[in-house]
């Protein structure tokens, strides 16, 4: 079965690239403009990985991923972030990798597989 | 030291006599008999006191004085015989202090003598006070100077602020009104500022630093950093304050300068890492279709290649707009024909984001005096910013955009773009116009705004915001038909704000 990788980002064009990629893949994609919308798709698509922006209007990243871990259902889905934002990898140390963009697509693909994986 | 003295005598025994009687009263006393000795005398040595027996030699009138001449301090006693008096008076006037009978009575020489000593006592002080005089003279023209020329503003103020002496460049910013208040004349104000370093000064006695901002008499505004230092009278208390600020707004617009640059990379690095990471996407995506050969695919992809490109070009002119000064190049340009030019792009940009855009211009609006480039450039701005306001609000169903021009009092133009999107809470709308302010997360620079609402101030207008969250927001922008006098220049390098 194929794994269900939820792209959370305000830029179209990354969400349209990343979702692209992953598809290309062999990967279930489904994606969100902001963390409002990333939440209602995580609780009711159950991704298997999300891939998260730092900086966007309304919620920012940290904060979407502090209201995921708060329900029970959805706080062990793995969280990639994915952010052009400078320090992005302190802002949220829980997560399984922090990459920064512009990224490689190899080693983005070779991360998302390792968590999937683990 | 004992007073030189010497005694000018053809008669060897009668010179002798009154050496002996001279020197019992402390002198030092030489003799010259012969007109040799006396040149020898006069131009080896320095005399206090020369007393002369005319008479006995023709010669001695024409020397004594020539020696007067030149050593003005010496002072000459004359001794002739009763019948000679009146001739030796008429030849030496008041080049001798005193003229005594031969033969000398004692009491006579006595007063002759103390009356040369005090007269060359005296002399010798004035001398040395002439002496000093002139030094004085000569360190108040350096001082003077040196307070003229020196590349400060320097000011003298009394207790009540009102400035008794300024400097030559002081009077050249700020004009040369000695009786002044410092505060109107310094900052156009009509009372005392706050925290004056001045009256600081006057209650502790010590120096006082600040910065401060200060209006020239054209008013110029520049930052000055201001000391204060005590001037006491004789009793020590303080008379008056000196007050010196040097110029260091040059300094300061560097240092701005510096800090938005920081400023501008770390805005422009996350803007710039989203746009590559999109521009990656649409490579890729461009790839993936050909691979695929999928039509549909490189359609798109290629339309999302092509936007990436716009916007970095869009990024990289704002950036290059926001780097450097220019010169406005104003031209009478037809104001329909202005208003149209904004239209166009915008009407294609609402149609790809099913936005309903109304438009309503005006008739016989006749012509304005504006840089067309800039004007279009920021009207266009403006109305992105109300799309853009649209496309983050999810919670109204259809939405719209308006613009509309029209005359303002025969003055000038008066541009309303109105939309019903996300609208600004407070905080937004006060720094909207601030540089590197973005509330688009990485889709925003920070710029667009900022350089736009330098555009309509440099034209001479001026931009109102009404905005309520959740309802929309209206900007009115006017600008005059007429380009301001001093409307030249845009220098995006200023600070920003509004």
């Amino acid at each position: 079965m194929k794994k269900k990788i939820l792209v959370i980002d305000d830029d179209l064009n990354v969400r349209d690239y990343l979702a692209a990629v992953f598809k290309d893949n062999g990967y279930e994609v489904c994606v969100a403009r902001e963390a409002e919308q990333g939440l209602a798709q995580a609780r009711a698509e159950h991704p298997d990985l999300i891939t998260l922006d730092i900086e966007m209007p309304g919620d920012w990243g940290p904060r979407f991923y502090r209201k995921l871990t708060q329900e029970k259902a959805l706080k062990n889905i793995p969280v990639i972030v994915i952010s052009g934002l400078a320090g992005h990898q302190y802002a949220l140390v829980k997560a399984v990798a922090s990459i920064s963009k512009p990224f490689d697509r190899e080693e983005l693909l070779s991360i998302v597989k390792d968590a999937l994986m683990n | 030291m004992a007073k030189q003295v010497l005694l000018i005598d053809t008669d060897d025994a009668h010179a002798r006599a009154l050496q002996m009687y001279i020197r019992r009263q402390q002198y030092e006393v030489f003799i010259a008999t012969s007109n040799e000795q006396i040149t020898v005398y006069l131009d080896n040595q320095t005399w206090d006191i020369i007393i002369a027996h005319t008479g006995t030699t023709s010669d001695t009138g024409p020397i004594l004085l020539k020696f007067k001449e030149t050593h003005p301090l010496v002072q000459i006693i004359i001794m002739a015989p009763k019948d000679e008096l009146d001739a030796a008076m008429v030849r030496f006037k008041i080049n001798a202090v005193q003229y005594l009978q031969v033969p000398v009575n004692s009491t006579a020489l006595d007063l002759a003598l103390e009356m040369a000593g005090q007269q060359a006592s005296l002399l010798t002080r004035v001398d040395r006070y002439a002496a000093r005089l002139e030094d004085l003279h000569l360190e108040r023209n350096t001082f003077n100077q040196l307070f003229e020329e020196v590349p400060c503003y320097i000011s003298v103020q009394d207790k009540n602020l009102r400035i008794t002496a300024s400097n030559r460049r002081f009077k050249k910013d700020f004009g040369s009104l000695i009786g002044g208040f410092c505060y109107e004349v310094y900052k156009h104000r009509t009372s005392p500022c706050r925290q004056c370093p001045v009256v600081a000064t006057f209650k502790d006695g010590r120096s006082h630093t600040t910065e401060e901002i200060v209006t020239s008499k054209h008013g110029k505004q520049y930052n000055v950093l201001t000391q204060t230092a005590p001037i006491r009278n004789y009793e020590g208390q303080i008379a008056q304050v000196i007050e010196m600020s040097t110029n260091i707004t040059q300094i300061r617009q560097l240092q701005d300068h510096l800090v938005s640059l920081g400023l501008m990379l770390g805005s422009m690095s996350h803007g710039v890492k989203g746009m590559l990471t999109a521009l990656d996407g649409g490579i890729y995506q461009l790839e993936a279709g050909l691979d695929q050969n999928d039509h549909k695919r490189v359609v798109m992809a290629t339309g999302q290649v092509k936007g990436m490109a716009d916007k970095i070009k869009k990024m990289v002119l704002e950036i290059l707009y926001y780097a450097k000064s220019r010169q406005l190049n104003y031209e009478t340009k037809d104001t329909e024909e202005l208003a149209r030019n904004v239209v166009k792009p915008i009407s294609a940009l609402t149609l790809k984001h099913n936005i309903i855009f109304s438009v309503s211009i005006a008739q016989n609006l006749g012509p304005v005096e504006v840089d067309s480039q800039w004007m279009e450039a920021a009207l266009v701005n403006f109305l992105e910013n109300a799309v853009d306001a649209c496309l983050f609000d999810r919670k109204t169903q259809t939405h719209r955009v308006g613009f509309s021009v029209e005359k303002f009092d025969d003055q000038g133009i008066c541009f309303t773009i109105t939309d019903n999107g996300i609208g600004m809470d407070a905080e937004t709308k006060n720094k909207m116009f601030t540089l590197f302010f973005t509330s688009k997360g990485s889709q925003g620079t920070g710029l667009g705004l900022f350089i736009a609402h330098r555009v309509i101030k440099y034209h001479g207008g001026r931009v109102a915001v009404e905005s309520e969250v959740g309802s929309g927001s209206r900007f009115i922008i006017h600008i005059p038909f007429k380009k301001p006098k001093n409307g030249s220049i845009i220098d995006g390098r200023q600070k920003g704000g509004h």
